[in-house]
Order: structure tokens, then C-alpha cells, then sequence
């Protein structure tokens, strides 16, 4: 598939997608093929992207001072929803991605892609690499609104997408305005322990803890054919009870069957184009590795300097496939750098206030219509 | 410092009895273990026992004057720099709550004046038009007679954020003669320690008056049997804390609790002449700085009225040096990840404020990642919402101080101290509107951090609200008349 740029779209850009796609395809990279690319997307970005150019010129970084991705300064995500991030006007982009937003009224941040391609080709070669494993076909059971309720959801096309590629045509989402399809995932679980049929259930870690609840309550338990596998993401959003992960992956092994080293978490979020996984949750918390057109740093949240390895930090990333926003981003997350990955230790939830002075996060829960 | 230092206080438990449990701290270039009793659910039992005994037989018995001279003395040998106890305090609050030392000491300092003898004088006599009220019965304005009893076991959980804060709480308990058991907190447990052995040393008999203890936080068993053993709990945190403590304690109990609370700063042009200006951005600091804007009365927006010769921009400038130089003088505590993530979080949403239009849309950001402080600038008024703290503040131009109001009013449940540069006039008019959103505190700037004695914290009342009040009415007095072996016949 080759993504056909409109032509009101900025020249500059079409070569650098094309050149993105190939550098997708290949099997791998040196630090040197990947600097490059990280060059030429800071200097677009840098060009087009006004809000990001005087975020570096804060910081006197220009595509003239900088070299090397590790100079490329990391745009925080609340910055996704304060200000627009796309070097391509957002009216002319192919897609747009928003964050959940749990509250009513709250600013949801936006992730624009002028072409769904480079997303997509990402999210395909990263899943087939630690999801897929080299299995043909399965059903996939999803534990999330599909693509078309949810056409603003990263999630919702990641999902829809594996179906697509990875699924049988029975693959489809158990989640609709009613919310879990109780008695329709039960068929298919069951259906798929009658024909020894290996499948794969995936959705949001929160639907994926009340399909264990809702299932353990009707004293329900499967033992899923060899080869079957769940993935889980994104945490519980205050949406589910707050499951220790042991408990958790225990209670998937108890209730499906599926060995641990075969659920997956996936950890990815609106404002990056591209997905970590783990190889299993034999043990938590487990190593997230990154495709080859992602690096990861440990950062002092305030200082932004580079944290030893063992050091607990806030992740940042580069993301090459971010071409139209920001290839570099700047997390809320909690991590520290391990063999060739990283250990994802939780958000940084800010400071919990002592005794009686106020924490924001309270505040704003107080002063929510 | 190596061998662990034990931290509270546990009359008629013998210490090889108790299972203790060691807290690290380490800051301000030193670090120590803190050894934390672990009450078993018997053992909390039979101290709520032996203090509500001991506290009929050696406090109730003396005369709240009596009392105020012991706490006086105690204070009095904190206020004393080269006491020994005083000292200890100096050297292990800076490594247990990270302060700068000299920040401690001085605030320590200041704090502990409002508990000489005429200041608790004056707590007293806020709450009680005749403080012998607490000693016997008294004639009642209405006729007939009042008396005013203290809980016979009064249970506080204290809050760590600012050092010192248990003092409040357990000299009111004193006060109105209850025996007290306090729950310290994992993030200051030395300072009520000290303050409890400080007390025995001065007078011996109230060693079995008071305990000191500690739980894990979230543990029902000690908690639970110490609430249901109470009189009246009374408990400092956050809503989630107090909403913890609030379900464990019996419906019967008085449950008096202090929650979060948020200060803000009123400039008034009156104070932004040439002189003034930059004399008020220096105490306005102060209420910033002092104890990293950690407590309730910290202040984390200030709102600068516009027409003075001191525009708000330039008193935002003339803050930012301030924070600046505070920042040398007392330097700012080392940040935990969390907190430096919260900070570099609130930090980011002013910087995209002002990134985010052409024009910064007013919006600017003073002090780089690296500086100790950060002060957000905007040309309008922002909403009232807490900072991270650690000296983060949020400066607004105001066309005039009653436009704060509005901002205020959703957040009453929420309001506390208001610092306030005005005239005396002002003073009242704005004193009126501000108390009817929801402020209960009026302080002058650079005073935030320091109630005076007797302040009404939240509002309420300190010493009344912990005491029950007994009526011998006037007409039990006239029916006990005519039963006197004195009384004469009526001749009906």
C-alpha cells in the first residue's frame, strides 16, 4: 500500500514518508541511519510546527545545534492537548487521534496524522514481531469499542487493525453501547475450547479485569487451546478496582488457562505512533522493548538530564514514526533503563499532599461539575 | 548518626514488649533511622486505659492556670537555643522533613511563641468568657451554674507537613485537661516525641497523661481500638485520610477534622507605590517559601491589583528576585520523583500557556528548570487551583481585588488564609466579602505561615469544640435550696 499524499499537503513531506517507510521495513538500524532520520523529521518539525519551534528556540536547540536523537528536545504530552502540534494543518490530515479524557470538559490532547500509513505500518510490523510471534490467523476477541464507534481512539484502530490483519473474519469487538458482551465472549471462549481453535483476546486492561470478574462471579473457568494469548493496555483509569499485576496475570492464567508468559502487555499511548511490549509477565514488572525506530531515555523529570541505568526517571522517547508532531516526547510515566529495554514503574501521579495542604489532583476531583 | 533514634511515647509498656519498626529519612546531608512502635490491639488497649486513668487523677485535678505553667515551661525550654532538647530538634528535624535547617529553626522559633503562658492565656479566654470554667462550676450568664469538661480520652492523628503541627492539637488537649493519645506521622514523627518527653521531664505526673504512637498507615487494628476507646478523635489530613479515619470512628464519637485548605495573596495598588512595592513582593515571598508551601496556610496565587506605580508585571519580577534570593538563603529541599515530577508538570502547562500563542497571550514563565522556585505570569486572572508547591505560584493582574471573589466562591470548602496588603478600610469591606465566600483567616503578607494564639483554625473553635458543657440549672439550684437542711418552710 502506497499512501498517496493530498496536494495541498506541504512537498517536503512526501519523500520523508516515503523514506520513513522504508527505514520501517528494514530489519533493523545503526545509531548512525537512525540520527538521520531523526535529523531531517527535527528539522521538518522544527519548520512547520510553530508551537514546537519556540518550545526549542527556549531551549536553543535548532536543527543546526543539535545532533544526535538524544538532543532532540521531548515535547510533553500535556502539551499535546495545549497546543496543536502538526506540521501539516490539522483540517488536512488524514486522522486524528484524542486521549480518553476521563472527566467531563477536560482539554483532550491530539495526535494528527496526515497520512494513516506510517502509523499503521508501524503498529502492523511491531505486532506481528512480539505479538503474532509468527502464528497465522486467530479470532480476536476484543475487549474494546471498535474502530467505527471510536473513530477518534488510537486504541480502537490498533485493535481493529490487528483484527484486520491478524484475525479470523469471526474476530470482532465485545463491546458495544450495552458495555461487555458477557454471553457472547462465553460462546466464543467456548467455541474455541470445542475446536481446540487457539485465539486471542486483547483489549483495555480494565474491560480485560471485569470480563475476569464478571466471569469468576459465574464460577466460570477455560482452559484455552495451546497458542492462545491475551494482550492487555493502559492500565485501569480508576475504571476498574485497582488489581496488583500478580493478581492480575494470576487471575488470567486461573481463568483462561493462558500461561503468563503469553500475556502480553502492550504499552502505547495517543501521542506516539508507535507500541512497547513485553515478552510475557512471567514475572512483573517486565521489560518493554521498543521497535528498532524507537529509543527510550530515563530522564530527572526537572532537570530533563539523561539518568543513569538502575535510576528511576520519567521516560521519554523518540519515535520516528511521529513524523508530523513531535518524533521526541516527554512522558508521565515512571520507568528505569534495563537490558535492551525499560521497566515501566507506573505514572507519576505528582506529589501526594502531606497532611493539610492540597494536592491539585484532589482539588480538581473536589471542583469537578 | 548509627543506633536508631526511638521515636514515641508509651507509659507502662516496657520497650522489649513492643515491636518496633525502623523509618529511614535522609536529607539535608545526614540521614536516620527512626524507630516506630507497633502497637499490637492489646496492648493500644491498655495504654487508652492507664492515660484516661491517669489523667482524672493528675490533670483533671489541677487548675487550667496550673496547666498553661507546665506548658510554658516545656515551650519555654524549646525557645531556649542551647537546651538540649531544643537542639535535637534543630539537628533531626532538617534530616527527618528534608527543610533547610535555618528554615526550621526560625520557624520553629516563631511558631513556638504562641505557646508562652500569655498566649495560651488568650486561647483559653478566645473560647471561654471565664476560663474557670474548666476548673469548677461557674455562674451562668442565663443564672444558674456551667462547667466545662475535656474528653476524658482525646485521640489526635497528626499530620507531618509542617513540624511542629502536633503541638496545636495537643496543647488544646492539655488545656481542657483530656488524656491524649497522638498517631504520629510517618513523614515527621520527632517533634511530638520530643515534645512528650519534654513535658514528663517538667512535670513528672504527666508522663502517664499523654502516649505517643504509630501505626501503618491504612492498618484498622491499633486505630480502630484506640477510636472506639476515645472520647473524641480528632485527625489532620487529606480527604481520603480523614474520610479513612471518619469511617473507623463509632457514630457515637466526636469527630473533629482538619482537611485541606489552600492560601492566596491580595496585593492592593495602595501597596504597589515605589517603596511599597517591592516591600511586599519581599513578604509576600516569605509566605512561599516558609515550609515549601506545605501548609495549610501556605499562599500559591497572588493577585496584583493593576493602577499602582508598581504594575503587576513588574511586582511579578520583584517576586521572582525575592524567590530568587530566599532560594540562596534557604535553600530548597531536595525533590522526591514524584514531587519534581509534579513540579516539572506545572512548570511544562504554564510554559505551553505561554508557548501555545503567537504573543505568549500574556502567559510567561520566570525562573528556568534549574531555579529552586518558578512563578507563572499572566495579564488576566486565573482561577484559584493549588500550585505543586516546593515554590511554584501563580501571579495574576487583577483591574481590582473584587474580581478575586468570584474566583474564590467555588471553593469555599476549600479556603483558609487570605494575606491581604490593604488599606484599614479595605481591610473590613474586603475582610466582609472574603469571609462570606468561605475565607476564614485575614493575614497580613509575610505573615501567612505564623497564626497568632487563639485563631480560629478553619473557623472553629479550639478548646469549645473539644468540650462538653454542663447546665445546673437555675431551677435545680432554687429545688435544692428548698431541700437544704438551712431551708425554712415557705408556708404553703
Amino acid at each position: 500500500m502506497n499512501p498517496s499524499l493530498q496536494p495541498t499537503l506541504l512537498p517536503a513531506l512526501q519523500p520523508l514518508v516515503d523514506r520513513l517507510l522504508a527505514f520501517l521495513a528494514q530489519d533493523g538500524c545503526s545509531d548512525a541511519e537512525f540520527d538521520d532520520l531523526a535529523a531531517a523529521l527535527f528539522e521538518l518539525q522544527y519548520t512547520f510546527n510553530e508551537p514546537y519551534r519556540r518550545f526549542c528556540q527556549r531551549r536553543s536547540a535548532t536543527p543546526r545545534s543539535v545532533s544526535g536523537w538524544r538532543q532532540v528536545p521531548p515535547v510533553p504530552i500535556s502539551a499535546f492537548k495545549d497546543a496543536t502540534l502538526s506540521c501539516v494543518p490539522p483540517a488536512d490530515c488524514e486522522r486524528v487521534f484524542m486521549t480518553s479524557g476521563t472527566s467531563r470538559g477536560e482539554v483532550k490532547g491530539r495526535n494528527h496524522h496526515p497520512t494513516i500509513a506510517v502509523w499503521d505500518r508501524s503498529m502492523q510490523r511491531h505486532f506481528e514481531q512480539r505479538f503474532m510471534q509468527g502464528s497465522g490467523r486467530m479470532p480476536m476477541l476484543l475487549l474494546f469499542p471498535d474502530e467505527d464507534q471510536l473513530p477518534n481512539s488510537s486504541l480502537a484502530r490498533y485493535l481493529s487493525l490487528a483484527a484486520r490483519c491478524h484475525g479470523t473474519p469471526d474476530s470482532r469487538s465485545y463491546i458495544g453501547p450495552q458495555g461487555l458482551d458477557v454471553g457472547g465472549l462465553r460462546a466464543a471462549l467456548d467455541k474455541a475450547v470445542a475446536q481446540a481453535q487457539p485465539v486471542a483476546l486483547m483489549g483495555a486492561s480494565f474491560s480485560v479485569v471485569h470480563l475476569l470478574d464478571a466471569l469468576r462471579e459465574q464460577g466460570l473457568r477455560y482452559a484455552l487451546p495451546a497458542g492462545s494469548r491475551i494482550l492487555d493496555t493502559g492500565g485501569y483509569k480508576g475504571q476498574a478496582r485497582d488489581l496488583p499485576p500478580d493478581a492480575f496475570y494470576n487471575g488470567l492464567a486461573e481463568t483462561f488457562g493462558v500461561p503468563r508468559s503469553r500475556c502480553i502487555n502492550m504499552y502505547g499511548m495517543t501521542e506516539l505512533s508507535s507500541q512497547f511490549y513485553d515478552a510475557g509477565n512471567q514475572t512483573v514488572p517486565s521489560v518493554k522493548r521498543a521497535p528498532h525506530w524507537v529509543r527510550s531515555r530515563v530522564l530527572d523529570p526537572l532537570s530533563g538530564q539523561e539518568l543513569a541505568r538502575g535510576e528511576r526517571g520519567v521516560l521519554a522517547h523518540c519515535d520516528l514514526a511521529n513524523f508530523n508532531s513531535a518524533i521526541a516526547i516527554l512522558t508521565e510515566d515512571v520507568g528505569v533503563a534495563v537490558g535492551d529495554g525499560f521497566l515501566l514503574l507506573g505514572r507519576a501521579e505528582g506529589a501526594e499532599a502531606k497532611g493539610c495542604s492540597l494536592a491539585v489532583q484532589e482539588f480538581l476531583e473536589a471542583t469537578r461539575p | 548518626m548509627s543506633s536508631p533514634w526511638r521515636a514515641g511515647h508509651l507509659p507502662g509498656l516496657a520497650p522489649d514488649a513492643v515491636q518496633w519498626q525502623a523509618l529511614h529519612y535522609a536529607a539535608q546531608g545526614g540521614h536516620l533511622d527512626v524507630e516506630v512502635p507497633m502497637l499490637t490491639d492489646a496492648q493500644m488497649q491498655a495504654l487508652a486505659a492507664r492515660v484516661r486513668l491517669a489523667a482524672q487523677a493528675q490533670l483533671q485535678t489541677l487548675t487550667v492556670d496550673t496547666v498553661i505553667g507546665i506548658i510554658d515551661r516545656a515551650v519555654a525550654r524549646l525557645l531556649d537555643a542551647r537546651d538540649p532538647v531544643r537542639r535535637e530538634a534543630d539537628a533531626l528535624l532538617p534530616i527527618v522533613t528534608g527543610f533547610d535547617a535555618e528554615m526550621v529553626r526560625l520557624g520553629l522559633t516563631s511558631y513556638l511563641q504562641a505557646f508562652r503562658a500569655p498566649q495560651l492565656q488568650r486561647f483559653v479566654a478566645q473560647d471561654f468568657a471565664n476560663p474557670k470554667v474548666l476548673d469548677g462550676f461557674q455562674p451562668a450568664v442565663k443564672g444558674g451554674a456551667v462547667r466545662a469538661f475535656g474528653p476524658a480520652l482525646l485521640a489526635h492523628v497528626w499530620a507531618g507537613n509542617v513540624p511542629g503541627l502536633p503541638l496545636w492539637s495537643l496543647a488544646c488537649g492539655l488545656l481542657v485537661k483530656a488524656g491524649n493519645i497522638g498517631k504520629l506521622p510517618s513523614a515527621e514523627p520527632v517533634f511530638a516525641t520530643l515534645f512528650a518527653r519534654l513535658l514528663c521531664e517538667v512535670h513528672p505526673p504527666l508522663a502517664d497523661c499523654l502516649a505517643v504512637v504509630w501505626w501503618k498507615g491504612g492498618q484498622p487494628g491499633p486505630a480502630v481500638t484506640l477510636y472506639r476507646a476515645s472520647d473524641t478523635v480528632l485527625a489532620y489530613g487529606g480527604s481520603a485520610a480523614l474520610r479513612e479515619v471518619r469511617a473507623q470512628v463509632p457514630a457515637s464519637t466526636r469527630f473533629i477534622a482538619y482537611g485541606h485548605k489552600l492560601g492566596l495573596t491580595l496585593v492592593g495598588r495602595v501597596a504597589l507605590d515605589r517603596q511599597r512595592g517591592p516591600a511586599a513582593a519581599r513578604r509576600a515571598a516569605l509566605d512561599i517559601v516558609r515550609w515549601e508551601q506545605q501548609g495549610c496556610y501556605s499562599s500559591h496565587a497572588v493577585y496584583v491589583e493593576r493602577g499602582g506605580a508598581v504594575s503587576p508585571r513588574d511586582f511579578a519580577q520583584h517576586l521572582a528576585a525575592e524567590l530568587a534570593n530566599l532560594g540562596h538563603r534557604h535553600p530548597r529541599r531536595a525533590l522526591a520523583l514524584n514531587e519534581a515530577q509534579a513540579v516539572a508538570t506545572w512548570r511544562r502547562a504554564a510554559e505551553w500557556r505561554a508557548i501555545a500563542a503567537t504573543d505568549g497571550g500574556g502567559n510567561e514563565l520566570l525562573g528556568d528548570a534549574a531555579a529552586p522556585w518558578a512563578l507563572a505570569y499572566s495579564d488576566r486572572p486565573q482561577p484559584l487551583v493549588p500550585t505543586a508547591g516546593q515554590r511554584c505560584v501563580q501571579v495574576s493582574a487583577v483591574d481590582a481585588l473584587d474580581d478575586v471573589l468570584p474566583l474564590l466562591a467555588p471553593h469555599a470548602a476549600f479556603l483558609q488564609t487570605v494575606g491581604l496588603a490593604t488599606t484599614p478600610a479595605e481591610l473590613y469591606r474586603l475582610g466582609e466579602a472574603l469571609g462570606r465566600v468561605g475565607v476564614t483567616r485575614i493575614a497580613p503578607l509575610g505573615g501567612m505561615t505564623q497564626p497568632e494564639a487563639g485563631w480560629h483554625h478553619d473557623g472553629r473553635f479550639n478548646l469549645a469544640d473539644l468540650v462538653r458543657m454542663v447546665d445546673i440549672e437555675q431551677a435545680a439550684e432554687r429545688a435544692a435550696d428548698a431541700l437544704a437542711p438551712y431551708a425554712q418552710e415557705s408556708g404553703e
